[in-house]
């Protein structure tokens, strides 16, 4: 994408993005609403906490993606690791790893285009990395 | 005055909406079974309800100051709901509150010190 126009359409994916975060929004409302309500051995909920691989670089991009999903009624952001590049979703309808993954990389790819003038690389790593515990943790997450 | 009218109907929709919105948040703080489920749903769905309730009123009584107003409000009842259910997840989760049983995949478990040491039977739960 050139950079002219790259700047032309910054503005739509701005407006694009609101009112496809607000369409996700009242849907994930209806969905917990109405499981919330559902008598207790029809509940459909599969709750998971999984690892996502994550594209944001900057502080901004992490706040406001996990703001975002926090957000979102029935995904919420439990811990991040930045060194890995993983977000730690608990998502409350979760059929498989897969299906959370892409819903929630999907947000992000949208909010990334939306926030940077020119998206560029929105690749991220393709296998989850195997985070093992150290005995002496770093001095805050965000380290 | 139609359109007056008008206004203030949906105004009262929006706020008998937002009400019910937090009724069954409250409901679902007794029928959810863990902490995790309580604020993804609850915190951010009594955001919404409080929202809910903003917006009737600014339908009900308009003007520009007033929009302003509602939408800092909104901004930031939102953001502190969010960062709020956050940070009682997180401190729940550090505080060993385990997902319940019906928590099928928990990979942040993998990166607790005292669970992966001893007991990894656990983390098929």
């Amino acid at each position: 994408m050139s950079p002219t126009s790259a700047l032309a359409s910054w503005p739509w994916r701005m407006i694009s993005f609101l009112f496809w975060y607000a369409k996700a929004f009242v849907l994930a409302n209806l969905f917990v609403t109405l499981d919330v309500l559902r008598p207790r051995k029809r509940m459909k909920m599969a709750p998971a906490i999984i690892a996502v691989p994550a594209a944001s670089t900057s502080d901004t991009e992490w706040t406001l993606i996990s703001c975002l999903i926090t957000l979102t009624p029935g995904t919420l952001t439990l811990s991040i690791s930045r060194e890995h590049q993983i977000l730690y979703v608990h998502g409350m309808f979760v059929a498989s790893r897969e299906s959370l993954v892409r819903e929630i990389q999907e947000m992000e790819d949208r909010m990334l285009k939306a926030l940077r003038r020119n998206p560029g690389d929105l690749s991220r790593p393709l296998r989850v990395p195997d985070v093992v515990p150290v005995d002496q943790p770093p001095g805050g997450e965000l380290e | 005055m139609d359109i007056h009218d008008f206004l203030h109907g949906a105004g009262l929709v929006f706020i008998f909406l937002g009400i019910g919105t937090i009724i069954v948040a409250g409901i679902g703080l007794f029928r959810l079974p863990d902490l995790y489920l309580r604020a993804s749903a609850v915190g951010t769905s009594a955001g919404l309800g409080v929202a809910s309730i903003v917006i009737g009123v600014l339908m009900m009584d308009f003007s520009w100051l007033n929009l302003a107003k509602a939408v800092v409000a909104m901004i930031a009842q939102l953001l502190t709901s969010a960062v709020g259910s956050m940070a009682i997840a997180r401190s729940g989760y550090l505080n060993n509150s385990l997902p319940a049983e019906i928590t099928h995949t928990d990979d942040l478990l993998k990166t607790r010190r005292d669970q992966h040491a001893d007991s990894p039977d656990q983390s098929t739960t």
